[in-house]
């Protein structure tokens, strides 16, 4: 290339003139020294980054720009100098005249003379102070940031816990406090018609009525909602779940699912799962209700109950002789307050099944339903299978 | 002779229904009403007013809500629970709501029965008439005091 010709072309005299200028105005300073550690030439920027002038520095020891506490240092940068080791870009720190630390990234290479000897060292200190102080500023905001970011989570999470908090006041109060009064207005209907009913002509008692069944309407609301509330916010712990003896336990709980009033087959083996009993049972037990509910009338209810294998999951069906559900609503069925009209005639708060929904959801399983009107439902629940041995441990 | 029932009730109409569902059940078990937590404590330790054992005797059974005034249910039961006399005494709580978190609180603290209020009359009178026969007739009661002030402070 055309400098390189150039300067190739250069005598000796003129070239080294021409280096030593480069040398002179270079932004790095440029120290030599011997290997005994003297200073042997300082250019500009040496006497700029160090304080000291040329005249000062040369002759005397490197040691005038080595912290007290770094001294070691030299001795192991000669002993490499003189194994004719080059160091490269590193970072230490030395010190100016008036004694102020300077952050310096040092390249040093051997000197060596004609014959090849290394006769002393040439060192390039960039001053790096500023980049470490940015680098450091950067570093320091970066951890007031994080400071900051985990300061915010810990006032959100505070925020957020006194949220659920209050959401537990409030179910506590809904629970307590809401259904008190309610209870007493059905009470007193229940006692009108059982002291007064005598007194009452038909569209009398009939009105009474009316109010104790709204009543009885409002508190199994409250109670669905309050159930849907505690599956949200309860924390899940999972562990095997033997099916078939839940099935049977649910079975006991509800007279709506007595032998006499309803048929239930339960095609054993079942499979055991992975999820929380408190949730299945909830789960498994509004499916079945709904599925002894839903039926047309003077139809005995049959329902079967049968596990699916289906690689690491197990699916639970629920399988009824009732009224089925048209597919255009197989999806919104699991909303809240969701009832169909051919629902209507049946007793229910429209939450039942976002419960079902909502407690399998959130043992990272998932609902699903296939049914006709007339032919009946199949609900299905999905989730993870467990071992048989495993749910026998974990029931016990 | 055997002590009341202590009703532990600040809601007037449910003392009002307890008391007519006995009636109807054709128990006519003598019930006393306390209604807030500090007066349930007042009679059971003999107290200001109920000093006078004659009059207000240790009850044979306490049915305790747990939303009370003043002091709150499961408090009482820990109060009586304390107590070197009243720790064997029957506490059955009768209460608006089984959340977890009452049922699990009031058998920790030694509660021996949770049961959940009912509006409709004839499960109430079912209710009570199971209590009557299963705490009061059936079941052994534990032994009294000697000095038969087992509700008094020693």
């Amino acid at each position: 290339m055309a400098t390189e010709n150039r300067i190739g072309n250069l005598d000796p005299v003129v070239s080294h003139a021409h280096f030593a200028a480069i040398v002179e105005s270079s932004d790095d300073a440029i120290i030599s020294k011997t290997l005994e550690g003297i200073i042997t030439s300082w250019n500009q920027s040496a006497e700029r980054i160090f304080e000291f002038t040329a005249q000062e520095a040369i002759g005397k020891s490197i040691l005038i720009i080595i912290p007290p506490d770094r001294q070691d240092e030299e001795v192991r940068i000669l002993e490499q100098l003189r194994r004719g080791e080059r160091i490269k870009h590193y970072e230490t720190v030395r010190r100016s005249k008036s004694g102020h630390p300077v952050e310096v990234s040092l390249t040093i290479s051997p000197i060596r003379d004609a014959s090849g000897t290394i006769v002393g060292a040439s060192k390039i200190a960039r001053d790096i102070s500023a980049r470490k102080m940015a680098q450091r500023q950067l570093d320091e905001t970066q951890k007031k940031y994080a400071r900051d970011l985990e300061k915010k989570v810990d006032e959100r999470t505070a925020k957020l816990q006194g949220a659920i908090a209050e959401l537990e006041a409030f179910s506590y109060s809904v629970s307590h406090d809401l259904r008190a009064p309610l209870r007493a207005m059905e009470q007193y209907a229940q006692a009108l018609l059982e002291d007064y009913g005598d007194r009452l002509d038909e569209t009398g008692t009939r009105y009474v009525q009316r109010i104790i069944t709204s009543g009885e309407k409002l508190d199994n609301l409250i109670r669905d909602v309050l159930t849907y509330s505690r599956v949200i916010r309860s924390n899940v712990d999972f562990h095997p779940v033997e099916i078939a003896p839940l099935i049977s336990d649910i079975i006991g709980h509800h007279e709506s699912l007595e032998p006499s009033r309803a048929e239930i087959i339960i095609e054993k083996p079942l499979a055991a799962v992975l999820g929380n009993e408190v949730f299945l049972t909830q789960s498994l037990s509004n499916l079945l209700v709904n599925a002894a509910k839903f039926v047309a009338p003077g139809v005995k209810p049959r329902i079967v109950v049968r596990t699916e294998h289906l690689g690491p999951k197990a699916r639970i069906w629920v399988e009824d002789n009732g009224i089925g559900i048209a597919p255009e609503y197989h999806a919104r069925i699991f909303a809240m307050f969701e009832r169909l009209d051919a629902q209507k005639a049946y007793d229910g708060t429209g939450i039942g099944l976002a419960i079902v929904r909502k407690a399998v959801e959130r043992m990272g399983g998932s609902v699903g339903v296939e049914s006709e009107l007339g032919k009946g439902s199949r609900f299905w629940i999905e989730l993870p299978e467990a071992a048989q041995g495993e749910a026998a441990k974990g029931s016990l | 002779m055997r002590g009341p029932i202590l009703l532990v009730e600040d809601n007037e109409d449910d003392v009002f229904f307890l008391q007519r569902a006995m009636k109807s059940a054709g128990l006519n078990y003598p019930i006393v009403v306390a209604t807030d937590g500090q007066q349930a404590i007042d009679y059971l330790s003999g107290a200001k007013e109920f000093s006078d054992r004659a009059k207000f005797p240790v009850p044979e059974l306490v049915l305790l809500d747990i939303k009370l005034p003043k002091v709150h249910g499961l408090d009482v039961l820990k109060w009586i629970r304390s107590e070197s006399s009243l720790q064997t005494l029957v506490v059955v709580m009768l209460t608006t709501s089984h959340l977890e978190v009452d049922v699990d609180r009031a058998y920790r603290l030694g509660a021996n029965s949770f049961l959940v209020k009912t509006s409709a009359s004839e499960k109430l009178e079912r209710m009570l008439r199971s209590i009557h026969d299963y705490w009061l007739q059936l079941n052994h009661p534990p032994p009294r005091l000697p000095n038969g002030n087992n509700g008094q402070k020693q």
